[in-house]
């Protein structure tokens, strides 16, 4: 069984401050962090490859200026991982992926399941899940909190309506993980080592494949024209509320009264 | 000359301020109050391979180096100096004098499960009679036929409470003392006649365990003497080095974490109508603080630089152990009067850091003791031996 965990990145969001009064976004430390959701659908893929000795081969969500988070992958347990090289580095959206994702899924060998974040943190789009499945023709469960394999089907929970239901899906399939779901674990010592200074078998697993040898160029187009960059307005300063149950319930009737009537 | 680290070390950075802040941040003010060693963070430490960050991968170590472990130090220091403690005492002296000294068959029975986090180590040197005197010690060790016999005691044992293997140091020929008369053996706490006589109750450090221990009739296998007999001063020398190069490390980290709480609370904290930040007296207090550290730290990088190249580094070494530990309790001390009396609050991390900050101008050898290193090693270049 082989599962196909599609990873991106992210802005450390600890490193850097938004002023939305100054209209900017001030970066004081340009790292970069495995995407929240991403880390999620990469842990229970390393979970299914402990309990049923599976591969796990990792592919980029878009075109990234470096590899970084596949050797990150392989640190963990991932087995392969394939660097995606072409032309604009992160310029390539949601849109212009899914046909060259599927094309690395083939020259794969294909998957029987594929695993990726529900949501991004930065664009908060959510979707590479269902395209990927719509463009492969395979059954989608998307925002999972967990995800497991049994005969050939993929059973997942997930939560709705404040409730947690489980759901089924014969395979192959996608999966989405819901962020903050599974908590990943910390890379091998010896392998984050190797993999960062090329030497040993782990570095054997890192392959990079240029997007021209998988898709037509013409295909290889963003869908999206981004023309700028907007922020919300400022939010109004809130009111406290004191006083009995009773009395902050009329209060609170009265203010939105007055809002109306504004 | 490049400064930048290595794509290895960044990711290794990465890993371990990850570790830290999920496993070892949040716990940090807790070990400090229950005085507990936390043992399952060493585990897990132990799990990930960290705890071989500079060992050699054919010993399960990282096979990282020495800046490696200067990385673990520095970053698991920002988070809790009882961890990075119980991590240094370990790794940095512990289980170093089995790297440097060890033969095959010790490193692969000794240093393999230290490295791995199975077993956990600890460095027996100093005495009721012998601190900065290491040549002092009384720990006796007699020959008797493939063993040799151990009887004496050691104070201020750090780990030496849950430690399984220690690195003890003993006189084996009293007419010869320091120069071929003491020799460093490894023992088994699970031996018949090794007991732990009672833990220190301290000021600082208070996640660590600092021990008595006591050898009665430890018999030790001659398989177990490290290094040669009679050579064990120099083993145990050539350890504290390391352990006071990354020593050092752990001070930049305390340091970073001073500065951060600095930050913080001068961002936050209003007085005469303005924030700290805007008081030159604050600002004076912050940019001391950043200046010694940026150049310890250029100091510590550069002293591993030295050790991962194979250069002489013991110069070095006391210097970042000195440095280190004076860098590190001036600017704990300048934060706390930054905060005022909550300066002093135990929900606050700086009073726990001011504590912690102390014993680093001790351990390790002494501040004093390494300006006696880097003054000797000075005057030696000019030809003068200087006199105990």
């Amino acid at each position: 069984m082989r599962i196909i965990v599609i990873l991106g990145r992210v802005l450390d969001p600890s490193g850097i401050i938004v002023k939305g009064k100054a209209g900017r976004i001030f970066v004081n430390r340009e790292e970069y962090i495995l995407q929240p959701a991403d880390r999620c659908a990469l842990e229970a893929a390393l979970r299914l490859k402990d309990a049923m000795g599976c591969e796990v081969v990792v592919l980029p969500r878009t075109l990234m200026p470096d590899d970084d988070v596949l050797r990150q992958a392989l640190a963990r347990g991932a087995d392969r991982a394939v660097y995606l090289q072409g032309e604009g580095p992160g310029e390539m959206d949601v849109g212009g992926m899914t046909p060259v994702l599927v094309a690395a899924i083939e020259r794969l060998g294909g998957g029987d399941l594929v695993l990726t974040g529900a949501v991004t943190l930065d664009t908060g789009q959510g979707q590479l899940g269902p395209r990927l499945a719509g463009a492969l023709g395979w059954p989608q469960i998307l925002e999972a909190w967990q995800v497991n394999v049994m005969n050939d089907a993929v059973r997942a929970v997930q939560q709705r309506n404040g409730s947690y239901v489980t759901v089924e899906a014969h395979l192959p399939a996608v999966v989405t993980l819901r962020s903050g779901s599974l908590k990943l674990r910390y890379p091998d010592g010896v392998r984050l080592i190797n993999v960062y200074r090329g030497v040993g078998e782990i570095a054997e697993a890192l392959m990079a494949w240029n997007v021209t040898d998988l898709v037509a160029e013409d295909v290889l187009h963003p869908q999206l024209d981004h023309r700028g960059r907007d922020f919300p307005p400022d939010r109004e300063r809130g009111v406290r509320v004191e006083g009995t149950p009773v009395e902050a319930a009329q209060a609170v009737a009265k203010a939105l009264r007055q809002r109306v009537r504004q | 000359m490049d400064f930048t680290l290595s794509p290895e070390h960044r990711a290794l950075r990465r890993m371990i301020r990850e570790f830290a802040e999920n496993e070892v941040r949040p716990i940090a003010m807790e070990i400090d109050r229950e005085h507990r060693v936390p043992i399952e963070v060493m585990r897990a430490l132990g799990k990930t391979g960290l705890l071989g960050v500079c060992f050699p991968q054919e010993y399960g170590g990282m096979g990282a180096g020495e800046m490696g472990y200067c990385l673990l130090m520095e970053e698991l220091n920002q988070a809790s100096t009882s961890v990075a403690t119980n991590v240094g005492a370990h790794i940095g002296i512990g289980a170093m004098a089995i790297y440097l000294d060890g033969n095959e068959e010790q490193k692969r029975k000794y240093l393999t499960p230290l490295a791995r986090g199975e077993k956990f180590a600890a460095f027996g040197l100093t005495e009721p009679g012998a601190g900065s005197d290491a040549a002092a010690i009384r720990t006796r060790a007699v020959r008797e036929g493939d063993s040799w016999i151990l009887d004496g005691g050691k104070v201020f044992i750090t780990n030496g409470g849950y430690a399984d293997i220690i690195t003890v140091l003993a006189v084996t020929d009293p007419a010869l003392g320091a120069r071929g008369g003491i020799t460093a053996f490894i023992v088994e706490t699970d031996w018949e006649g090794f007991k732990v006589a009672r833990e220190e109750d301290k000021m600082g450090i208070r996640g660590t365990s600092t021990a008595e221990l006591v050898f009665e009739g430890v018999r030790v296998p001659h398989e177990n003497v490290l290094g040669k007999v009679g050579e064990g001063f120099v083993t145990f020398m050539k350890s504290l080095d390391m352990g006071r190069l990354t020593l050092g490390a752990a001070c930049i980290g305390g340091t970073q974490m001073a500065l951060e709480q600095a930050v913080r609370w001068a961002r936050t904290r209003k007085q005469f109508g303005v924030e700290l930040a805007h008081k030159q007296t604050i600002q004076w207090m912050i940019a001391d603080i950043a200046t010694e550290l940026e150049a310890l730290r250029s100091l510590v990088y550069r002293a591993a630089w030295l050790v991962d190249t194979g250069q002489p580094f013991t110069q070095l070494a006391a210097m970042c152990k000195l440095y280190g530990s004076d860098v590190a309790s001036r600017a704990i001390n300048m934060v706390v009067q930054i905060h005022g009396g909550l300066g002093i609050s135990r929900d606050f991390p700086v009073e726990c850091g001011f504590r912690d900050a102390r014993i680093a101008e001790i351990y390790e050898g002494t501040n004093e003791v390494q300006r006696i290193v880097i003054a000797s090693n000075i005057f030696r270049e000019h030809g003068i031996r200087i006199r105990p």
